[in-house]
């Protein structure tokens, strides 16, 4: 069964209750939450997503802190295993902060996987890795990408696989900060976007829905074929240029959560990952000429 | 002075055209090297009796003062990052 089918009551039911099991690429997180707006993201967003009924990798719970802030100005915590790793965020914050929290899970524990900060696609079966830091325009290309032919492995966690240097999809919401809102609102009129939520830590923020073809692909894997270092820059024509495999490879370095934990191993699931590759910085002003230099590179491929 | 590197089960390397990456398990650390300081650390890893300032300036064609003074520095910055260090 997936999220979409599930009436709107029963959804809300199961979150208010037992949790909802949402399984996303290889894992299951079991959700609860009384709020009606995470119910109501969870089913625009979520929509083509599995409902899973075995075991769950990680349970957390969307809820107001207690207390008089409760009615005075309401705040949303986090919790995973019943404890809150985070400080509380304002009270409409509900949903970013369970996508956050999310991430948060499969990056501080998925530690079979060698997880790097980058967005990731796949076209053929094979992926192209974007590397960068937040603000870079990483995940405004993603989503342009996506409504432009190649699936959506993630925006945020790039997960390798040690044993067959395959990228693993964790396919979940887009996140879009501030400008890239309206930029992927334009770009992609079908685009299905949560309602804006302002003032977080990270600026004004909204999610975008994976497509139906990302979801139900979710275990299919792709071969490391690209690594490209992307940056908007208003105005400016798309530009690729070369970058050295050593650049590129210290960038996945740089880019890990957990590139230490793996040791040796993780130097070589890196080092074969960037042998496979071609690896470029990207400079891009204009989200159509940028998918248009990226089906050519897929072309030439 | 004559310098080697450290424990060779500690470095692993992989070349990427001239340029070399290289972890080293007794820090954790993980450096990219431009093709000088590559091949700088290469013929160290091949030396049984490790090698002078000199010596490798001279390996490289460069054995002018400044050849030696700036083969110096990049062995002191070895030496910083813990990839090589003195015999004595």
């Amino acid at each position: 069964m997936i999220i979409g089918e599930l009436a709107a009551e029963a959804l809300a039911r199961v979150l208010k209750g037992p949790g909802l099991r949402l399984r996303t690429g290889p894992v299951v997180t079991c959700i609860a939450s009384p709020l009606d707006e995470v119910a109501e993201a969870i089913a625009l967003l979520y929509g083509e997503h599995p409902v899973d009924d075995g075991f769950a990798d990680f349970h957390v719970r969307i809820s107001r802190p207690a207390g008089l802030r409760r009615w005075l100005k309401p705040q949303v915590q986090f919790q995973f295993d019943g404890r809150p790793p985070f400080y509380p965020l304002p009270g409409d914050q509900g949903f970013p902060i369970l996508e956050w929290g999310m991430n948060w899970c499969v990056s501080t524990t998925c530690h079979q996987y060698l997880i790097v900060h980058a967005a990731v696609v796949e076209r053929g079966g094979r992926a192209l890795i974007l590397p960068a830091p937040p603000g870079s325009g990483k995940s405004t290309l993603c989503a342009g990408l996506v409504h432009r032919g190649w699936r959506l492995l993630s925006d945020e966690l790039t997960l390798l696989d040690p044993s067959s240097g395959q990228v693993i999809p964790l396919p979940r919401p887009v996140s879009l900060k501030n400008a890239s809102i309206e930029v992927i609102g334009r770009f992609a009129p079908q685009a299905v976007l949560s309602p804006t939520v302002h003032d977080t830590l990270k600026g004004s923020v909204a999610h975008m829905k994976p497509s139906a073809e990302s979801v139900s692909r979710a275990l299919e894997g792709a071969t490391p074929r690209w690594v490209v270092l992307p940056r908007y820059d208003a105005g400016a024509p798309a530009r690729l240029e070369g970058m050295s495999k050593g650049r590129a490879f210290m960038q996945l370095v740089d880019s890990a959560f957990n590139y230490h934990l793996h040791g040796r191993n993780g130097f070589e699931v890196v080092a074969n990952a960037i042998e496979a590759c071609d690896c470029f910085e990207f400079v891009y002003g204009d989200l159509e000429e940028a998918a248009a230099v990226f089906a050519e590179l897929e072309a030439r491929a | 002075m004559r310098w080697h590197t450290v424990s060779r089960q500690a470095l692993t390397l992989r070349e990427f055209d001239e340029e070399l990456v290289v972890r080293n398990a007794a820090t954790g650390s993980t450096h990219l090297l431009q093709p000088l300081a590559a091949e700088v650390l290469t013929l160290l890893m091949e030396t049984g009796d490790g090698m002078t300032a000199a010596q490798l300036a001279a390996s490289l064609g460069d054995e002018g003062g400044g050849g030696i003074a700036a083969m110096e520095e990049l062995l002191q910055e070895f030496k910083r990052l813990g990839l090589a260090e003195p015999v004595d």
